[in-house]
């Protein structure tokens, strides 16, 4: 494991240690079935009669298979290989990723999702903001950048890898363009695929998208709005307005509300806490974790500091073996 | 680095305005500061600063030489910073010399004083020997290995925290060199001699964005700054340098407020230093 970066004093040392060498092995007897975390020249125990196909990250060493990265021991029928952990994230088919705008080229926009190329989202595969199903003209193609520029932060789902690389698609109002909010980055292990990537916050105001790219969206909540029901006209008066407001005070005044920034900012933090301690982020722990900084009364700043680090993982390790006992 | 969405960049500018930055911090709060001594064996002193991403190495390295003759009781200081590949993509071949040669005039400034050597950080007349004949010169080098904005500050920070880890042999000169000729000396390894960093200031840089300014800006704030100043501040409360950034230009009334912002956060700032540069020195002895 990574040593984890935090000015600990002794006593803290000795805590974190403790929670983390509890965690450790409460996982460990979990995890003792086929589905084992390898090492690397650890020996993956295969059945060679059935026949065996080494995939990545394995070799065969004098008649036996051994990992040559660490990480899980995946099995795909006879291929076995070994997804490492601390590597970048691989799509597949039907996450949800967060994206920045790399490139708008013709007919896509081309994103980076923290995978080893960028990924393409076609014009073709997105709804048009007026929400008519139509062929997409040349007009279209020119008015792109007025739907996502450069250097945007667009949500959208995986569609599928094809000939010149990995597409997205963006076919419903959840996905599309984030704004008023802070882009997290993670290591993309730490995000699981579950059924919920979208969450709304309604006590607190704040929409949190959590990639399973390791981008996490943290932002004011903002309505789905049904475009195809409104009135087109008045669409195109209200961005002028929007690009109008230049002077300082009118730009103040679309500042989002103070009590959702504290909200977002704790949130945000909280998800920071997470990762520095390197736990998988779901939504029930960022919640534990933003409950336990309220209920402690600290500063939303002070979350990153040792202290509360340790007692997140103190409070992870008692979580844990609760639910184990449970189980 | 990547860019900001303008959504990004409202919510910065929002956040500033508002006194909740996008980690939670006020204008004036620091993140955590973490500092280790004695990080390079090789060299008479060196330590390392952490503030959140932003991740800097500085060195002293202690040699003789002879003192220039305009100034014969005084010795030479002179400091270089490098900008690693490691740090942005943008360093890699020359690309980090504009930043590097900004920093290390930045840093001269504020810690060296001027020319006649007056409010000078590090007392330079410690540093001779024999006076016109022999002097310890000092070649601090500082590494930027990690890049997340405020880097100024953290040079600063380090090269204090490196030369309280500095120990200068103590050398014996033998008696009997008369006139020009160079005398011998015999250097000591086993005794050395502690500076005193007492009068070494920290440097406070406050970024403006907006009508605001804040310190220990991280990456994505500096990208919103319309001008930024690096004051350096002694534990007297004096100024030793200043410094502007950025292309905007600013006010006389609000360049004098920013000072007296500046030495109010140096206070909090310099004890801060202190006892983590303490703590650092211990837990480098206990280990």
């Amino acid at each position: 494991m990574r040593e984890i970066e935090l000015s600990l004093n002794q006593t803290q040392k000795i805590r974190l240690k403790r929670a983390l060498e509890k965690l450790e092995s409460s996982s460990s007897k979990a995890n003792s079935n086929s589905n084992a975390s390898v090492s690397i020249s650890d020996s993956i125990p295969v059945n060679h009669e059935d026949g065996v196909l080494k995939g990545h990250g394995t070799l065969d060493l004098n008649g036996e298979l051994v990992a040559t990265l660490c990480g899980v021991v995946e099995r795909v029928n006879k291929l076995v290989y070994v997804r490492a952990l601390r590597a970048r994230y691989k799509p597949e088919v039907g996450d949800i990723v967060v994206g920045r705008v790399s490139e708008v080229a013709q007919k896509r926009w081309r994103l980076d999702i923290h995978y080893s190329q960028d990924a393409v989202l076609m014009l073709s595969s997105m709804n048009l903001p007026d929400g008519i199903q139509r062929r997409r003209t040349a007009l279209d193609e020119l008015n792109m950048r007025s739907i996502f520029e450069e250097n945007d932060v667009i949500c959208a789902e995986v569609r599928g890898i094809q000939h010149d690389g990995l597409h997205l698609q963006a076919r419903s109002q959840k996905y599309g363009k984030l704004e008023r909010g802070q882009l997290l980055t993670v290591p993309p292990y730490l995000v699981r695929r579950r059924k919920q990537h979208f969450h709304h916050l309604e006590q607190y105001g704040v929409d949190l998208i959590l990639g399973c790219n390791g981008f996490i969206w943290v932002g004011e909540h903002v309505e789905a709005k049904d475009d195809m029901v409104e009135d087109q006209v008045s669409k195109p008066e209200q961005q002028k307005s929007n690009k109008n407001s230049i002077s300082l005070e009118e730009q103040e005044q679309t500042y989002t509300p103070i009590e959702t920034r504290q909200n977002i900012c704790r949130i945000a933090n909280a998800v920071r806490v997470l990762s520095i301690l390197g736990f998988n982020i779901t939504i029930e722990v960022i919640m534990d974790t933003m409950n336990l900084s309220s209920s402690l009364n600290l500063d939303i700043h002070e979350m990153l500091g040792s202290e509360f680090c340790v007692l997140v993982a103190e409070g992870e390790a008692e979580r844990r073996s609760l639910t184990k006992r449970k189980g | 680095m990547v860019g900001l969405s303008l959504g990004e960049k409202h919510f910065i500018q929002g956040g500033i305005a508002q006194d909740i930055r996008s980690d939670g911090r006020k204008r004036l709060t620091y993140r955590p500061i973490n500092v280790e001594t004695g990080v390079i064996p090789q060299a008479n002193g060196s330590a390392r600063i952490r503030m959140g991403a932003t991740d800097v190495i500085s060195t002293v390295k202690a040699e003789l030489g002879k003192p220039i003759s305009l100034q014969p009781d005084k010795g030479k200081v002179s400091i270089y910073v490098d900008c690693s590949p490691t740090a942005a993509p943008m360093f890699e071949g020359r690309g980090g010399e504009e930043l590097s040669t900004e920093l290390s005039v930045a840093l001269q400034r504020s810690l060296l004083g001027g020319k006649s050597g007056a409010g000078a950080g590090i007392d330079l007349s410690s540093l001779v020997v024999v006076e016109g004949k022999i002097c310890w010169d000092l070649y601090i080098d500082c590494l930027v290995v990690c890049s997340d904005g405020n880097l100024l500050d953290a040079l600063g920070a380090a090269i204090k925290a490196a030369l309280s880890n500095t120990g200068i042999p103590r050398v014996q000169v033998a008696a009997g060199a008369s006139g020009d000729e160079q005398p011998e000396v015999d250097i000591s390894d086993e005794e050395f001699l502690q500076f005193d960093t007492s009068d070494i200031p920290v440097i406070v840089t406050l970024t403006k964005v907006g009508r605001h300014y804040i310190v220990d800006a991280t990456t994505e704030e500096e990208s919103q700054m319309s001008s930024a100043i690096s004051i350096s501040v002694n534990r007297k409360g004096h100024i030793c340098g200043l410094t502007k950034r950025g292309g905007a230009g600013l006010d006389p009334s609000i360049v004098l407020d920013m000072i007296s912002v500046a030495k109010h956060v140096s206070e909090q700032l310099m004890n801060k230093l202190d006892s983590e540069i303490a703590a650092a020195e211990a837990g480098e002895d206990e280990s």
